[in-house]
């Protein structure tokens, strides 16, 4: 039960509950800008009754139609403690998905600490596979190492042979991604 | 900057942790790393750059310039120099050097597009810069509806009419167009017709667009068919029941009649009874129960329609059902899920209170308990068990039962709650560090309990067990927030503030947050005497502030170049609601109070300590019309009844505080800022008269200020008044209560009725002043006994072991802050004085040698003063004494000795009590040498007002 909607800046002072989570980073305001300006149709927020934030993806459109490269990104996506186990975070992939088919997209990716056991396994169950595994992606600015990160895929429609998903043999250095 | 959340080259990544460093204000490691970089990669430029800024935003501007001017000699052409230059130079607010770097970049890359765009923007940026000035007014809004729109309406019809659209952007603008002309049918049109056929990127479009426009037309039947119609898509969106059942009783209201031989609306069916709308929601039931994914939408809109008709009057003709059997029901159907309370939480009100118990117990018998051979209490057996009792737990808070309970009640509570706690993590024995525990709530409910016994039983030993859970439920689920938020409210009502730096950083709450939650910070820290914590906390959510003006328009360019039109005036909307923020006005002021309570007359004169910060007296930059309160309330969870629960009221009544101490404090602030202004040091000696018109319309200013300070001071005393008294968790009260009752106030308004005065013996001279100069030495009598009767309200024990338990006095700390506060005021208006009084005394001297007489008497005045000066010094020593004295107590307090006299508390328990009682007493050992140390600079500047 929820209300599913376009996020907007005013959700900014009200996502706490959502970002005052480990893994869930709060970015600089432009960053959220950018989103919005560039690709508001990708940034949806889920309300409950009570009027409380749940959860939101946020996510863009990128690489080159060319080289069937086209695909929908998820950079972010979060739900609250009290709003999980209600398969809020495999609703929002899936509208980030219709929006991606929409687009002519051949594949949507997201990038995932090799930690995270709990969202990798749930993206798993969304259809996703591990493509590569990007090497010390996710650096620690407090002298911890950094954490490697798996560029998860899930082919879309337009990608009929699922071509875009065949996992790469080798991982890949950060600075290797396109 | 922030968030660079790819990387793009190899450099980008080498790069980066200096980025983070700049981003988290750590500039020093910034520049270390830069240098570091530097050494191996000579030619990275952006590297300089990155130092430059790291050293600009520690204060050394010439360098950073010099750094700056070295790498834009070699015109790059690298996105991260460039990107970082523009930074740089932004900060230095030299925006027209933006202007000739991408000049260069274009000479060398012309076909750069983004080149262009970028100098593009950096000219309007510099045209900015000089407009700033001319803030955006009402008057625009009129301008561009009368003249913008409709002319921009016509263009696009024109283009409309010459088949010219063609990409969903410029549908949108023409959409916006007429929605802010208010033309609504011919928006609707646009979006009904062939061109709304190209709104498809965002989700529902064109739906959402249509019942926008449906709804300020009032069209209800279009309303009700289209939100029917998305409801049978998706029976689980909420905003599309509620526009249903809105539209269905408006339908009924009306009275309104399907046409006869036509369709019932442009959207297809419409209800307009009450029996269709019960059918239908019937209908959304029997369907949820073959949907393979239970949806909780159709039983909460069930239970919405019967709050809608009881409303209405109607009461149960229309057979729903009884909304405690229905609630009952949806537990057991969603009881394990962990929202299932915040979804109760909206219906309860449809229980008569009378069956508050009974609900309770029916819900706790469908739960699998079951008693164990350890404990009496039955326990979950697994997971979902624990989830159903514990929600049932939050209802019973939300539904009043513990409030109810006395004393011994609610400790056997607190006892089985904490047991059900620990039991719980055995659920959670594989969670990771950055999850939470199962059993989390119930160690806060826990808390909350033992909370109400301390704050309205007056149970002096239930926060120290508040904190010992706490940090107990920390050890076991280190990323639970709730906890730290939790934890830093009662430390901070303790007035230990030392703990709280620790755990808000462990929030890693940043940017945004600088200004929701970072009153928690700031509200506590100056004011129990953490001042270096103080000026951090300010200066965080200052740079959040400034680079916020910066960085958004930045983005309403972008939001135009993309053709996201909508965002436009949501993004200035947004610039406008962070630079209206209150909190922003605070740290503002807070920030230059404590500068100069720290610096002026310490290390600089406070002359010039009021110029670099550009202060006025007769300046005024904060909206105190627009003021918007950006705090997140409700950021800590609590699950009270509604009657003790944070009301619109108390954040009305709370803005109101705020607004009135933040006033007094911004006049306090302009007031010291105008003494330098009076003396006559800074004026020409010659033109007299000129100078004379310049002090005086000072001395104007200052008056006038003060008047508005009284006038502060009385609609302050009057709202406190009221005695209100927030909920616990809800907005911390402003320190104004305390600024009144311990006498600061008296004092501060006193000390600028002195400097008028002194200003009228400056003007009059020491002849024919007998009067004046009885006025003065009378303030200065005065003074001495209020300062006195404020340092008397500083003394007592900060913290006690009495029959076995500690007792703190936290008040005594804040009272002591507003001490230094008052006396640093008191020692800037001295030696204003001693300005005006040391040239009367040389020139009296200079005629005592001429006339080679002794019979030249000295004015009582100057009598006065040093019998003042005097005082006030002894009055500083003895203070300074009485914080020696706390020291050597806080020092030699052996909380190991205490017996704890809860002897029910666990050895694990103790252990937990024995770290926080620490933790609080090494706190206001920090307090006190912090607010010691200040006050014997401050004993030293007396030393110089001997004339």
């Amino acid at each position: 039960m929820t209300s599913l909607r376009a996020f907007t800046c005013d959700d900014l002072f009200r996502f706490n509950n959502i970002n005052l989570d480990p893994l869930t980073e709060t970015y600089g305001i432009p960053f959220y800008l950018q989103y919005l300006a560039h690709w508001p149709e990708y940034f949806i927020v889920a309300e409950a009754p009570g009027g409380e934030l749940m959860g939101y993806i946020m996510g863009k459109a990128e690489g080159s139609v060319a080289r069937e490269e086209w695909h929908g990104h998820v950079t972010a996506l979060s739900v609250a403690p009290e709003f999980r186990r209600l398969g809020l975070a495999a609703k929002l992939m899936e509208l980030l998905e219709e929006i991606s088919e929409k687009k002519g997209g051949f594949f949507v990716d997201l990038f995932v600490r090799v930690s995270n056991q709990v969202a990798v396994n749930m993206y798993k169950q969304l259809g996703y596979s591990v493509y590569r595994t990007v090497l010390e992606y996710y650096s620690a600015s407090n002298g911890e190492p950094d954490e490697d990160a798996y560029d998860m895929r899930k082919a879309l429609s337009r990608d009929m042979e699922k071509k875009s998903i065949i996992p790469l043999p080798h991982p890949v250095r950060p600075e290797d991604i396109e | 900057m922030a968030a660079r959340g790819h990387v793009q080259d190899p450099n980008d990544r080498r790069l980066r942790p200096i980025y983070d460093y700049l981003d988290n204000g750590n500039n020093k490691m910034a520049i270390q790393q830069a240098d570091k970089l530097l050494k191996k990669h000579k030619d990275l430029h952006c590297a300089k750059v990155l130092k430059a800024i790291g050293l600009q935003r520690t204060g050394k501007q010439d360098e950073a310039y010099a750094l700056a001017q070295e790498v834009a000699a070699l015109e790059p052409t690298d996105d991260n120099s460039l990107q970082a230059l523009t930074i740089l130079y932004r900060e230095m607010h030299r925006p027209e050097l933006v202007t000739k770097l991408y000049e260069a970049a274009v000479k060398k890359v012309p076909n750069s597009e983004e080149y262009h765009s970028h100098l593009f923007m950096a000219y309007a940026r510099v045209g900015e810069y000089k407009k700033m000035q001319q803030s955006i007014s009402a008057q625009d809004e009129n301008l561009s509806k009368t003249m913008f729109l409709p002319l921009a309406e016509r263009m696009v019809e024109k283009m409309v009419k010459e088949d010219k659209i063609e990409a969903e952007a410029e549908v949108e603008l023409y959409y916006m167009i007429l929605e802010r002309l208010e033309k609504y049918q011919e928006a609707l049109d646009v979006v009904r017709g062939k061109l709304g056929e190209k709104l498809t990127s965002e989700l529902q479009s064109r739906e959402n667009k249509c019942m926008a426009m449906y709804k300020k037309l009032c069209r209800w039947p279009e309303c009700n068919a289209l939100s029917r119609r998305l409801l049978l898509k998706n029976s689980d969106d909420w905003q599309f029941y509620i526009t249903y059942f809105d539209s269905v009783f408006q339908l009924i209201d009306e009275s309104w009649a399907p046409p006869l031989e036509e369709e019932q609306s442009l959207e297809g069916e419409v209800h307009y009874s009450i029996e269709q709308a019960v059918k239908f929601i019937e209908e959304r039931i029997t369907e949820e129960s073959k949907s393979a994914r239970p949806l909780r939408g159709p039983y909460l809109a069930k239970l919405e329609l019967i709050r809608r008709l009881r409303c209405r009057g109607c009461n149960d003709e229309y057979k729903l059902g009884d909304p405690e059997e229905l609630m009952f029901q949806y537990f057991k159907k969603f009881g394990d899920k962990p929202c299932c309370f915040t979804d109760l939480k909206v219906f309860v009100d449809l229980l008569p209170s009378s069956q508050y118990t009974k609900f309770i117990s029916q819900l706790l018998e469908v739960i699998p308990l079951s008693a164990t051979a350890e404990s009496e209490v039955a326990l979950p057996a697994d997971i979902k068990a624990l989830q159903q009792h514990l929600c049932v737990v939050q209802l019973t808070r939300l539904l009043g039962i513990y409030h109810a309970m006395d004393k011994k009640e609610k400790l056997t509570a607190v006892r089985e709650l904490m047991l059900r706690y620990r039991h719980g993590l055995e659920f959670g024995k594989t969670c990771l560090k950055t999850e939470l525990q199962f059993s989390d709530y119930y160690c806060l409910l826990a808390v909350h309990l033992l909370l109400d016994l301390w704050l309205e039983e007056g149970e002096e030993t239930a926060v120290w067990q508040c904190l010992t859970f706490l940090e107990e439920g920390l050890s076991h689920s280190p990323s639970n927030a709730q906890f730290k938020l939790l934890l830093i409210r009662i430390y901070c009502r303790l007035g230990a503030f030392e703990p709280v730096a620790e755990l808000y950083s462990s929030l890693d709450a940043k940017h945004i947050q600088h200004d929701t939650i970072g009153y928690l910070l700031t509200r506590y820290a100056e004011s129990l005497g953490h001042y270096a914590a103080a000026s951090q906390s300010c200066n965080f959510a200052l740079r959040f502030f400034h680079s916020n003006q910066k960085d958004t328009s930045e983005y309403i360019i972008q939001a135009y170049k993309y053709g996201a039109f909508e965002k436009i005036p949501e993004f200035i909307a947004f610039r406008n609601r962070l630079n209206s923020s209150l909190h922003f006005a605070q740290v503002r002021t807070e920030r230059m109070l404590l500068d100069l309570l720290l610096e002026a007359n310490i290390s600089t004169s406070l002359e010039e300590s009021i110029k670099s910060m550009s202060l006025s007296p007769e300046e005024d930059d904060i909206p105190w019309k627009d003021l918007r309160d950006n705090r997140d309330l409700t950021v800590l969870f609590n699950w009270d009844p509604k009657d003790r629960d944070i009301s619109e009221e108390h954040r009305k009544l709370s803005l109101e505080e705020e607004t009135m101490w933040l006033r007094i404090r911004s006049l306090t602030l302009r007031l010291v800022s105008g003494l330098p202004t009076l003396s006559h040091t800074i004026q020409p000696k010659n033109s007299e008269e000129t100078a004379e018109n310049g002090v005086s319309s000072k001395i104007d200013t200052i008056r006038s200020l003060l008047q508005q300070l009284e006038a502060a001071v009385d609609s302050g005393k009057k709202f406190l008044e009221q005695k209100i008294q927030y909920p616990v968790l809800g907005p911390p009260p402003t320190r104004m209560a305390g600024f009144f009752s311990n006498g600061s106030c008296q004092c501060q308004t006193s000390l600028f009725y002195l400097v008028s005065d002194i200003y009228e013996l400056d003007t009059n001279g020491l002849e024919d002043s007998a009067e004046i100069q009885e006025r003065i030495g009378n303030s200065f009598k005065s003074l001495i006994e209020r300062l006195t009767d404020l340092f008397n309200k500083c003394k007592g024990d900060l913290i006690e072991v009495r029959d076995g338990t500690l007792k703190t006095q936290p008040n005594l700390l804040e009272n002591l802050v507003f001490f230094v506060e008052t006396i640093s005021i008191t020692l800037w208006v001295s030696s204003y004085c001693d300005s005006v009084l040391r040239p009367f005394k040389s020139n009296l001297q200079k005629k005592k040698k001429k006339k080679k007489e002794s019979s030249v008497a000295m004015p009582p005045v100057f009598t006065h003063f040093l019998d003042y000066v005097t005082e006030l010094q002894t009055l500083t020593s003895n203070v300074i004494d009485h914080i020696k004295g706390l020291e050597i107590i806080l020092t030699a307090l052996k909380l190991e000795e205490l017996s704890l006299k809860d002897t029910l508390l666990l050895q694990e328990e103790k252990k937990f009590t024995k770290t926080v009682q620490g933790k609080v007493q090494s706190s206001y050992h920090h307090s006190v040498q912090e607010i010691g140390e200040l006050l014997k600079k401050r004993l030293d500047t007396i030393k110089k007002l001997k004339i």
